[in-house]
């Protein structure tokens, strides 16, 4: 079913990637890097949304299109004097894990994700979502948002715990 | 709830930045002292580190399944591909 959340994206789509993507062929980039920063922008800015981290009063067009502005730069290794930054620039920030590689090995990663997807989910919810334990507990059918907490807490012990066995045995092997 | 969990539930305080500054303190010489708490603390911010790094996988998987829908429509699809002709 379509949600609010699917129509927004696609407006944002409709109205906002084509100014991205006439900016990073003005910068000198190709096609598919103009999709891979735009989405990179939009995810940036749901996650501070999420976060509630966003500075007040700044249309989400706006927000997009400066986060995507500081990706082109740093993707296409361009001096900030080359591109005019508005003052809004300085209120965006990309997180300095965005382009991080991933925290385990590429094994560890299948590992987890094949033998912990519901914890993962749950962890997904509380860390990244930032959802509330009573929505969480409505999501996950738990009793109580008590009850969601403490399987939290277990999905992390058994996740942090798959982590470090399988660390172990790729140290060892 | 029981010991293991409410020490999850403390480092996690610990790594959210959610402890009060004198307890941040009695916290970290816990650490120096204690190499079994700082092991599940190490594993404990990869496993948060490994779980926002997921997420953001499939978001992106999402919005690509998203925009390859949008491309289907050959107005919006001629109104990207023509700034790069």
């Amino acid at each position: 079913m379509r949600t609010p959340e699917d129509q927004w994206l696609e407006d944002l789509y409709r109205n906002t990637l084509p100014r991205v993507a006439a900016m990073v062929y003005r910068m000198g980039g190709h096609l598919e890097m103009a999709k891979d920063i735009f989405q990179d922008a939009v995810i940036i800015y749901l996650e501070k949304q999420q976060a509630q981290k966003l500075p007040p009063g700044v249309p989400a067009e706006a927000y997009i299109t400066g986060i995507a502005r500081i990706l082109s730069i740093r993707k296409l290794k361009k001096s900030g004097t080359a591109v005019s930054l508005d003052e809004m620039t300085g209120e965006i920030s990309v997180p300095a894990d965005y382009y991080a590689p991933p925290p385990v090995s590429r094994p560890v990663l299948d590992y987890v994700r094949a033998a912990g997807k519901r914890c993962l989910k749950l962890l997904q919810a509380f860390y990244y979502d930032h959802h509330s334990l009573t929505d969480i507990a409505a999501d996950f059918n738990f009793k109580t948002p008590h009850s969601a907490s403490v399987q939290k807490y277990k999905c992390l012990e058994k996740v942090r715990e798959q982590i470090k066995q399988s660390d172990y045995a790729e140290t060892l092997s | 709830m029981r010991k293991h969990l409410a020490e999850a539930q403390e480092i996690e305080q610990y790594l959210l930045a959610n402890m009060s500054a004198p307890a941040r303190l009695v916290f970290q010489a816990r650490m120096l002292v204690a190499p079994a708490l700082r092991e599940k603390v190490k594993y404990q911010r990869k496993t948060m580190q490994l779980v926002r790094w997921l997420a953001r996988e499939e978001k992106r998987r999402q919005l690509d399944t998203l925009l390859q829908q949008m491309l289907q429509d050959k107005p919006f699809n001629d109104s990207i591909t023509s700034i790069f002709k």
